[in-house]
């Protein structure tokens, strides 16, 4: 057989560029005339037998033996065919290895004499050994190379059971260069073949491993694109550094350097540095660097240690106050209290009050001289219709444009950590989903809490128990009981017109006078000119409406002066008739004749006192009670007790049962429109029925206020100063008050006490003998039996 | 001459190496009453050239076929058949016990009879 024949001379078919290997399958392209001419002598054998050679240098002719390698492989060509006239195209297999011994001829074509050169047949462990990892690392190469490669590939690499036909297929699949490929078929044995075949894979295999990790780096390219922009950033501040500060930067720096100033806190210093350092890793263009920007500013600017001293001077102190304030005796006292206090206990916590009383009373303008009187910065903000809690308490950071809440707000404005805060309005606060102000204001103003008050969007503990809370209210009606008890409650009721005029006097002219450009000598008021002010033009209880009347009164006079009469001006009541037009308040309104069925009551509201009249009248054929005029249950009720009580003593109070037997009662209270409330009306209807059962009219210059019982008990009712001196401002000189209520006239001026009549009441039998004249010998004979 | 363009690692090359070094004749097997007969098809295959193997129920068949017509004025325009080595096993499911082998080869066809006996 051929593979028996030790020696042969056959045709030589040189290839430029690669190398055949026995066993293993190679399409080749002929062109070269000697190489077709080499192939078709091939051809014209039995065996079809040829020698593949390579040539040493591509590109260079086979002249001789030198041109080509002395190792080669003699193949069986299979197939061939012709594309075209100058081209074979075929397909050769390996058969064995060959060494060429000599160049018989080169034209036409090469012939060569070569003896086959097996290799020697080893089976040693080691060529085993060596055999299990070539499998192995061809696997993993394989691998790597493609996943997805079919599982014929792996079974035919494991199948290779000569280990030299393992090696020639692996060289056949890698593209190794010319010189490795020669080199491997050169070798001398199976191990070294093995050894080397193994050396080429682990190099493919790392180049593999390398282009692998190649490609997954440029798939980790993206997320890495933010870092690098940081470091640019980075770099970009330092070359900023360098030559010309980055703005941005220097921002921080002066913030930092600010901070550091402050003497913060520590659990503050802590939060602060934490924030300020998040802030530098923050590209300026992040949502969040201006969020935390904002923040640290506000921090910076809280006024974690600075204190403002107080002024401890009592004396300059009630000067102070006043000066600025008329009257109001029992505030200013408490005021000057609390500096005693004090003088004496620096640490003693801020006292929290609350100021009560009609509008116009100068509640705000107490809070703002009490601030002046101590040497506090003062700050005031209204919490009327405020109904969110968190305006109260801020919002948290998380929130766009979260805000710091009203509170610290107001401490950061002041400057100061123990400001004097005035919350206005504290009975107006709304409630509703959002939350309830009150209750956050609870916490505010509770002194065994506000010392670590935390501000939502502060985050921070603030000390709040050195601030001097001082809120105000025209009625605490509406403000929550666990509020009012945090609170010393001062109340302000309404001025007398004594004291009007001496307010007027004192501070609303002079003011007045200055705002309208005028020069104080040139206008006077006379003490006359102002009563008639209060009692035609005005009805309140501060000194509003007041005040803006002296104005146009003022003005009047500043435009004359502009027209150059500028002799100075003394004020007459006659000369303020023309000024301010017809009189809005008459005096007339007190009515002069009362029929029977109708009292004088009075009555409280938030601005003052008023006078009220109760008008009783029978209803012939109908039955039972009717009220009108806006009645709260509270008045009902007590208008009931009232009929119950008349009825019950209809024969002690001389009364013909057969009046109220054959008709039903109407009781109205005008003015219909205003609601109305409370017991205190309770006496003045007991009047107005026993006046209409009677027929007997009742006093009209006579007031009455008093809660009645069914027994007919008088009781002691509340805003007795408000209602007498609404009284007296509607021309009523007398007035019955329940005995209780003795004691609250000494809050009276005493120029309203020497001037009205008062009757004390313990029983309704007492407040009828008063009231209705008329009535005096029945109720005699009552009070005998 | 030159080797078409590979990839680093060809599994062209390599699915093509997997393929059978040697040729592989067709073969139609027949079963008989005292035996088998195996038909096989080869064509240009001197008598001589064949050798017949017999182990168990495997029967193996190779050879090589020599290309015997050459004439000095003629040269391939192409060239299909195999001149080569060929191989081709058959597997017979039994157990030949005493089994007597006679080969015939006729019309390009090389037939093995196999008797029990």
């Amino acid at each position: 057989m051929a593979e028996t024949e030790n020696v042969q001379i056959l045709p030589v078919l040189p290839l430029k560029n690669s190398v055949l290997f026995p066993h293993l399958l190679m399409p080749l392209s002929v062109g070269r005339p000697a190489s077709r001419a080499a192939v078709e002598a091939a051809l014209a054998t039995e065996e079809k037998e040829i020698v593949i050679v390579a040539q040493r240098d591509p590109n260079k002719d086979v002249q001789s033996a030198d041109d080509i390698y002395t190792i080669a492989t003699k193949a069986v060509i299979k197939k061939m065919a012709r594309p075209n006239e100058n081209q074979m195209e075929l397909i050769v297999l390996g058969v064995e290895r060959v060494v060429l011994l000599r160049l018989e001829q080169t034209e036409p074509y090469a012939r060569a004499r070569v003896r086959s050169l097996p290799l020697p047949d080893e089976k040693t462990p080691e060529v085993e050994a060596l055999h299990r990892a070539l499998v192995e690392l061809a696997m993993r190469v394989l691998q790597l190379a493609q996943p997805n490669a079919p599982v014929e590939v792996t079974q035919l690499l494991a199948s290779a059971d000569d280990p030299l036909r393992l090696v020639y297929l692996l060289a056949s699949m890698m593209s190794l260069e010319l010189s490795k490929e020669q080199e491997l078929l050169e070798t001398q044995s199976r191990g070294d073949a093995l050894r080397l075949m193994h050396g080429y894979l682990s190099n493919e295999y790392q180049v593999l491993e390398l282009r692998n990790r190649i490609n997954s780096q440029a798939q980790t390219e993206m997320s890495k694109q933010q870092r690098e922009y940081l470091l640019r950033q980075q770099l970009h501040a330092i070359q900023q550094e360098l030559g010309e500060k980055d703005p941005q930067q220097a921002e921080i720096e002066l913030l930092r350097e600010r901070l550091q100033k402050l003497e913060l806190p520590e659990e503050v210093r802590k939060e602060v540095d934490r924030e300020l350092s998040r802030l530098e890793r923050l590209p300026p263009g992040a949502p969040d660097y201006q969020v935390i920007r904002t923040y640290l500013d506000f921090v910076v600017e809280m006024p974690w240690n600075t204190f403002t001293e107080d002024n401890l001077d009592i004396g300059r102190a009630r000067q102070i106050l006043d000066q600025d304030h008329f009257d109001l005796k029992d505030v200013k006292e408490r005021i000057l209290e609390q500096l005693g206090v004090l003088k004496l206990n620096p640490e003693a916590k801020a006292p929290i009050l609350c100021f009560v009383g009609p509008p116009g009373v100068g509640k705000t303008s107490l809070g703002q001289s009490i601030a002046r009187a101590l040497g506090r910065k003062f700050e005031r903000m209204s919490l009327g219709g405020m109904h969110d809690e968190a305006e109260l308490r801020g919002h948290r950071r998380t929130y766009i444009g979260a805000m710091p809440g009203r509170i610290v707000q107001g401490i950061r404005r002041a400057g100061s950590r123990n400001p004097l805060l005035m919350l206005d309005e504290v009975d107006k606060l709304g409630r509703d989903f959002r939350g309830d102000p009150a209750a956050a204001l609870l916490e505010i103003l509770d002194p065994e809490q506000n010392k670590n008050f935390r501000d939502n969007y502060l985050d921070l503990p603030f000390d709040l128990s050195k601030v001097f809370f001082i809120t105000t209210a025209n009625t605490l009606d509406t403000v929550p009981g666990p509020l009012i008890d945090r609170m010393e409650i001062l109340r302000l009721p309404g001025y007398s017109e004594e004291e009007k005029t001496e307010i007027a006097k004192r501070y609303l002219v002079p003011r007045q006078v200055k705002q309208a450009g005028l020069k104080p000598e040139e206008v006077a008021f006379e003490d006359d000119a102002l009563r008639y002010i209060i009692a035609r033009y005005t009805r309140e209880a501060g000194v509003r409406q007041l005040e803006r009347t002296i104005g146009r009164v003022v003005r009047k006079i500043a435009l004359r002066h502009a027209e150059g009469k500028i002799e100075p001006v003394t004020l007459h009541p006659g000369e303020l008739a023309d000024m301010l037009g017809p009189e809005i308040f008459s005096q007339d309104e007190l009515r002069k004749e009362q029929p029977p069925g109708v009292a004088t009551g009075l009555a409280w509201t938030e601005a003052g006192g008023e006078v009220l009249y109760i008008e009783a009248s029978l209803l012939p054929g109908g039955k039972g009670l009717t009220i009108t005029g806006q009645i709260g249950e509270v008045m009902q009720e007590s208008a009931r007790a009232a009929q119950s009580f008349v009825w019950s003593h209809a024969e002690e109070l001389g009364i013909d049962p057969a009046v109220f037997r054959d008709a039903g009662l109407h009781i109205h209270v005008p003015a219909g429109a205003v609601p109305k409330d409370g017991p205190s009306a309770g006496i003045t209807m007991a009047t107005a029925m026993a006046s209409l059962y009677t027929r007997t009219p009742v006093r009209s210059d006579t007031a009455m206020t008093g809660e009645i019982t069914l027994t007919g008990l008088v009781l002691p009712i509340g805003g007795v100063k408000e209602k007498l001196l609404a009284a007296r401002r509607a021309g009523i000189r007398r007035a019955i008050l329940p005995k209780g209520n003795e004691k609250d006239l000494r809050e009276l001026p005493d120029s309203v006490r020497g001037d009205m009549e008062f009757v004390f009441a313990g029983r309704i039998e007492e407040v009828l003998r008063a009231a209705v004249p008329g009535m005096a010998e029945n109720l005699q004979t009552v009070k005998a039996g | 001459m030159e080797k078409p363009k590979q990839s680093s690692v060809s599994l062209f090359a390599a699915t093509r190496a997997a393929a059978e070094t040697h040729w592989r004749p067709s073969v139609d097997i027949y079963r008989t009453r005292h035996g088998w007969m195996l038909k096989f098809d080869l064509a240009g295959v001197r008598a001589e050239d064949v050798a017949v193997e017999v182990r168990g129920c495997r029967i193996t068949v190779s050879g090589v076929r020599r290309d015997w017509l050459i004439e000095d004025d003629a040269s391939y325009y192409s060239m299909e058949i195999a001149y080569s080595r060929f191989e081709r096993t058959v597997e017979l499911p039994c157990q030949l016990a005493h089994p007597r082998v006679t080969l015939e080869a006729r019309d390009g066809l090389f037939i093995v009879r196999i008797t029990e006996a």
